[in-house]
């Protein structure tokens, strides 16, 4: 079970991070998009994720990497991110709630350019029971 | 041209398949830098109590994506995505070979001047695999 005193915490802000035209071409052709140029709807998960490692590194936390599944997600965009945006990302362990011995995580990632806010990233984890528990 | 207001809650927008095989995850975990084995080894599938290779959730969530912006640019609307959301309701399995099919459809679920929701659902191999997702567009 992860460890419930984490809700409300934030982890530390990452350093910027561009978005670079060839990481946004890779991901537009992964996902068979046409336009090579833009940033898909999806992408700044390549971000929002390496942004809770930290998480995964705290034993204190509980988190299993093995045991999670991912369960929701959620974009909220305050501008459309583009090439050559410098953003930093905040995670907020937002909620977790514990049903069966297993866990709904939810975090909620700030994303954030120089101009101000780019968007708000909600990624639900489920979190399987440890078989010791 | 569509504008938003020609738009009715309920009607059906589009519907489309995308095909997914095994060289499509491995592409998508290079691009996204989410290297899970589970996307790309049997072996490590099953161990993790899956029935195989399963597509990442974030894959089919980028099809789905996908669907919205081409029926945006059909359409010729000039609107931006400004919410997305999407709940994985059951696994993607992708055999080896020739892999499988993702089916996507969109109803509108309103539609002002301003905005419209749109409801997206996904199936593969007859489950229903996004329940539901949500996109909202809204005037560029």
């Amino acid at each position: 079970m992860l460890n419930t005193s984490y809700v409300g915490r934030s982890l530390p802000t990452t350093e910027p991070v561009a978005i670079t035209a060839d990481s946004v071409a890779r991901f537009a052709a992964a996902l068979g998009l046409r336009d090579a140029a833009k940033v898909p709807p999806t992408y700044l998960i390549s971000l929002t994720f390496p942004a809770a490692d930290p998480l995964l590194d705290d034993s204190d936390f509980g988190l299993d990497w093995s045991k999670v599944l991912h369960r929701e997600q959620r974009f909220a965009f305050h501008r459309r991110p583009r090439v050559g945006d410098e953003v930093t990302c905040t995670p907020t362990i937002e909620s977790i709630k514990t049903v069966a011995g297993n866990d709904l995580l939810v975090l909620r990632t700030a994303v954030d350019g120089t101009d101000g806010p780019v968007a708000e990233v909600w990624t639900t984890l489920f979190v399987a029971a440890g078989e010791d528990e | 041209m569509t504008d938003f207001t020609d738009l009715t809650a309920g009607e059906a927008v589009f519907e489309t398949a995308f095909p997914v095989t095994r060289d499509d995850l491995a592409a998508y975990a290079e691009a996204s830098g989410d290297r899970n084995p589970i996307h790309l080894d049997e072996a490590a599938a099953e161990a993790a109590g899956l029935p195989g290779v399963i597509a990442h959730g974030m894959y089919t969530m980028g099809l789905a994506s996908r669907a919205v912006l081409e029926w945006v640019e059909q359409a010729g609307l000039e609107a931006a995505l400004t919410d997305f959301s999407a709940r994985f309701a059951k696994p993607v399995v992708v055999p080896a070979g020739s892999g499988t099919t993702v089916e996507i459809e969109a109803k509108v679920r309103k539609a002002d001047s301003e905005a419209v929701q749109l409801a997206i659902t996904a199936r593969s191999g007859g489950e229903k695999v996004l329940a539901p997702a949500r996109a909202t567009l809204s005037r560029a």
